[in-house]
């Protein structure tokens, strides 16, 4: 805005400037002239008046001037927008029609480039963010695509590193803080002391970690995250200093962090890593392969990501040859990798965003595909009154400017629009796009958005406003001449007005692919089988405190304590305790076994599957059937012979048609051995389009977890059990935090959110664009009619059968609709392989969504077609003859 | 600018080449240009100083002529415009053309009847 003013004002300022010195030139030219008028002996009344009239009109001199000296652009460019505001004005109905249009098209576009500007154009938020990368270990040979570090290997890594200025470790787990009134469950990032230095973070408030503060024996430090800060302390601007106990141990809060993305984890809090009780025992600190915390470096200035890569597989490989017992062997091609920062934030959100992209593009086409039709129908009406100013001296170049400057002052206003419209659309799809990325935080209109709405504004009001000044008109008499309109050059306006159909028909028909596809997708994500039963069922996370609960037999009293407590209460029907369920985040521990009578050497190449522990109730409560041998049984204690239940992914897996029950396996090379006693149904633990891997069931009354979730299947309305359940647990441990209370159902519909909204969002594109399109043609063939009364007056008059004449108009406007058609099919490819990645088992070329898709359309289109047509078949041809 | 008709008209063009030509002589303001035009056609030539104007920001727009604030003979603050590069070609080509044109004209006016 203050920009804006400038820009006016120095152009006000420019024109004075002009001004004056006209006035001083013409004025010193008058002084001369009086002069010499007087040196020849006029008195010098006479002189002046002479000199004046010589002179002629002073003002009619500067217009002239002013017009020479570039003002006159000036002044000609506020004259046709003056002068296409009051077009605007005079022609309501054509306004808000092309208002509301542009508005869409550049209110979609803005909305997502400030997306796709917040995520992944500008720079990241963190000093030099360009250079950090993520860290991982891969053995591809057997699978392994992503394996973290462990505390051994992060010092190798930072002490043989040749390309990075250093590595930070980083891992977040759940801690208690204890607080009034109510424990609070806090997700605590636990990072090494240079972590905030390497990534270029400052903070806010207070300091960082210093140099050795997670040396062992330091005392407990933390620094918060900007939303906790925001969140449960009110932004207490003094909350540097104080204490809280957690683990036990009073930790000092010594600072704050700027909000940054909730990257790699929403962590609350963090602390170094002396400060963790798990990271800071002396089992996770001494054996290499107790691979846990991630890894972050920095490129130094100048190297290629290709020498890091280079870089880490030799020290990958030095370290593999120092301890081969620690590194899968050579087959299975072990190496360490980085990967840039910037790709492992945005990555996930690239083809949904993609898509989206190519969707608002496509939808602008169409609102300038609409809008120049609108324009077009509009100067069919015109024609006259053009014509007539061309004959009274208007230039041909000044016409079309004034078109164009009506198209723009347009699309300006459209763009305005656009803005807000974007604006009030922005937090919701702010939250979609939290979905797939950390940086949806970031996005926000700000000056850049700003300036890409601007351009496209300008840029859609030009392609709009020249598409229509295509077909000039030569012929100035028969413009002029009654109904002008219908003679000559108008055919040619026909002409395009139906290319401009064919154009939105092509349009509509990829985006109804686009959300026809999303829709068959999101339908077969409904369709599959869970394999467990989400009614009725609350969630919550149960997170023992590490340093309360730190044997085996206390944490079993608890839980079995707390499954007792519940069982008794009204409304529960029945309760369990796991270490996590289907389709919550995370998943559970993934780990390698042997089976009795088999054993297998290298440790790498043992089978391998996801380990659970789950409380006797636990396929009851979720309603995961048992297929063979039983579930777990009360009667399976601590003191009673190991037991687990494989699901029968693992049962067909690893023993196809045999029987697996009976069989023992061992996870620590035989020193404890596990029976199979039974087989249970595949749940979709990872997501709804992802089968599950082997899993194993542990009792938990044999292998109680320190972290787990607590699922309650009730009644009635399972949120309601909320209270009993705090009240439950408080009963036991007052200092036990419980939090974050779900349902399964809500569960399940954050699974099928995201597939959810794109097919939202596609399908109120793909329906604007029927309706605008389907106005579009209702539209044209509404001219049409209307311009050929006199013509279908004469046919009825002569004896055409008035259906003959309507199935005439029908096939004309049809004609454009079928070639759209065609040429959507061809583009719809293209969007619908472009979007193979969003879609779960449908083929980009499905052909039901291409047959109803096109059905859809053409039922719209003959629709929108008949309703102007059918007015013939009640036409007069007495007053339509007369009418001509 | 197409905002004005291209007016064509002989008069124009010929004051054109008449300020070119003055301008070629020495930089000048327009009261000067008109008085020497005046002055060199031995007073035939009256300028019609209200086209004077309009003619000489035409030229300047077209880069012919450039102007320059100055001192006047009598020290007054005064616009002076002086021939450009472009300006000397363009009076070059004019004078030519002029001369064939006033030949041609010549011609016809000294036929006499067959």
């Amino acid at each position: 805005m203050i920009r804006r003013l400038a820009v006016l004002g120095r152009s006000l300022l420019r024109r004075n400037a002009v001004e004056r010195e006209m006035d001083e030139e013409m004025r010193f030219h008058l002084e001369m002239e009086i002069r010499k008028l007087e040196e020849r002996g006029l008195d010098p009344d006479t002189a002046r008046t002479k000199a004046l009239r010589d002179f002629g009109g002073v003002d009619k001199h500067k217009e002239e001037g002013r017009e020479i000296r570039g003002l006159a652009r000036f002044e000609a460019v506020s004259q046709d927008v003056r002068y296409a505001l009051r077009g605007l004005r005079r022609n309501p109905g054509y306004a808000a029609a092309a208002l509301a249009t542009l508005a869409l098209g550049i209110g979609a576009n803005v909305a997502v480039f400030s997306v796709v500007h917040g995520v992944f154009l500008q720079s990241l938020p963190y000093g030099g963010g360009e250079r950090l990368v993520h860290l991982r270990q891969v053995a591809p040979g057997i699978g392994i695509d992503n394996a973290p570090f462990s505390p051994k290997e992060v010092s190798d890594y930072a002490a043989q590193t040749r390309t990075l200025t250093g590595v930070a470790e980083y891992h977040s787990m759940w801690f208690i803080l204890l607080r009034d009134p109510e424990p609070e469950r806090v997700q605590t990032g636990v990072v090494s002391a240079n972590f905030f230095d390497l990534v270029g973070v400052k903070p806010l408030l207070g300091r960082t970690f210093l140099p050795g503060e997670d040396a062992p024996g330091s005392e407990p430090a933390l620094v918060l995250s900007y939303d906790y800060w925001q969140r449960s302390h009110g932004g207490d601007p003094k909350i540097v200093g104080r204490t809280f106990k957690m683990n036990d141990r009073m930790h000092v809060v010594i600072g704050v962090l700027p909000p940054m993305p909730a990257y790699p984890d929403e962590n609350d809090i963090y602390m170094p890593t002396s400060a963790c009780p798990f990271r800071g025992s002396a089992a996770m600190s001494n054996d290499r392969t107790m691979r846990m915390v991630s890894l972050f470096g920095r490129m130094k200035p100048g190297v290629t990501l290709d020498a890091v890569q280079t870089d880490l597989a030799t020290i990958a490989g030095r370290l593999a040859r120092q301890y081969p017992e620690a590194y899968p062997p050579k087959e299975a091609r072990f190496t360490a990798q980085a990967v840039p920062l910037r790709r492992e934030l945005t990555e996930h959100a690239r083809p949904t965003f993609l898509v989206l992209l190519a969707t608002v593009g496509l939808v602008l086409l169409l609102a300038c595909a609409n809008v120049a039709n609108l324009t077009l129908a509009r100067q069919l009406r015109r024609q006259r009154e053009m014509a007539l100013r061309t004959a009274l001296g208007a230039g041909r170049g000044r016409l079309a400017r004034q078109m164009l400057t009506e198209s723009v002052v347009l699309s300006l206003s459209g763009g305005l629009l656009g803005v807000l419209l974007a604006k009030g659309t922005l937090g919701l799809l702010v939250s979609f796009a939290a979905r797939f990325t950390p940086r949806a935080s970031e996005i926000r209109i700000d000056t850049p958005v700003l300036l890409f709405a601007l351009g496209i504004s300008i840029a859609t009001g030009i392609v709009f406003g020249l598409i229509p000044s295509f077909p000039q008109r030569r012929n100035l008499v028969g413009a002029l001449q009654e109904g002008g309109e219908r003679s000559g050059a108008g055919v040619g306006r026909h002409r395009l007005r139906s290319a401009l159909i064919v154009v939105q028909v092509a349009i509509s028909f990829m985006l109804l692919i686009g959300a026809g596809l999303m829709l068959r997708s999101l339908w077969k994500l409904q369709q599959i089988n869970l394999g467990f039963k989400t009614e009725r069922v609350l969630t919550t996370r149960l997170d023992l405190n590490f340093s309360k609960y730190r044997d085996l037999e206390s944490r079993r009293a608890f839980q079995i304590r707390l499954l007792e407590r519940l069982a008794g209460q009204p409304g529960v029907v029945s309760a369990a305790i796991a270490g996590t369920f289907p389709l919550n985040d995370g998943g559970p521990q993934s780990g390698q076994f042997e089976i009795e009578g088999s054993p297998v050497s290298n440790a790498d190449m043992r089978p391998q599957a996801d380990f659970q522990n789950v409380s006797t109730d636990y396929f009851q409560t979720i309603r995961i059937p048992v297929l063979r041998g039983r579930g777990l049984a009360p009667s399976d204690r601590a003191d009673t012979p190991y037991v687990c239940v494989i699901n029968q992914t693992m049962a067909l897996h690893l023993w196809s048609s045999q029987d697996p029950i009976g069989r023992r396996i061992t996870v620590d090379r035989g020193e404890h051995w596990i029976q199979i006693v039974g087989v249970v149904g595949d749940v979709r633990q990872y997501g709804l389009d992802r089968r599950p891997p082997d899993q194993i069931y542990l009792a938990q009354a044999q292998f109680p977890p320190l972290s787990s979730t607590l699922l309650v299947r009730s009644a009635a309305d399972p949120l309601s059990l909320s209270r009993v359940v705090r009240d439950a647990v408080h009963g036991i441990d007052s200092e036990q935090a419980v939090d974050r209370f779900r349902t399964l159902e809500q569960v399940h519909a954050n699974a099928l959110a995201s597939p959810r909204l794109t097919f939202i969002l596609l399908g109120i594109f793909a329906l604007l664009a029927l309706l605008v399109t389907s106005a579009g043609i209702a539209g044209v063939v509404a001219f049409t009619v209307g311009e050929r009364t006199s013509e279908f007056g004469i046919r009825l008059a002569l004896g055409a059968n008035p259906r003959e004449v309507v199935a005439l108009v029908l096939r004309q406007a049809m004609t454009p609709v079928v070639i759209g058609l065609a040429l959507g099919f061809a583009g719809a490819h293209l969007l619908a392989s472009a979007m193979s990645r969003l879609l779960f088992e449908v083929n980009a070329t499905d052909p039901p969504t291409f047959l109803a898709m096109s059905a859809v359309l053409a039922a719209v289109a003959a629709a929108a077609s008949f309703l102007p047509a059918r007015r013939i078949t009640g036409l007069d041809p007495m007053i339509a003859l007369r009418s001509a | 600018m197409t905002v004005l008709p291209a007016r064509t008209d002989l008069l124009q063009g010929t004051l054109d080449v008449l300020i070119l030509k003055t301008l070629a002589l020495s930089p000048m303001h327009g009261w000067g240009i008109s008085q020497r035009i005046q002055q060199l056609s031995r007073e035939v030539l009256q300028v019609n100083q209200g086209s004077l104007y309009p003619a000489l920001y035409r030229l300047e727009a077209k880069g012919w002529i450039r102007s320059e604030w100055g001192n006047s003979e009598n020290n007054r603050r005064a616009r002076f415009y002086e021939l450009t590069r472009s300006g000397r070609r363009q009076l070059a080509e004019e004078t030519e053309s002029w001369e064939r044109f006033a030949a041609a004209v010549g011609h016809v006016l000294q036929a006499s009847a067959p």
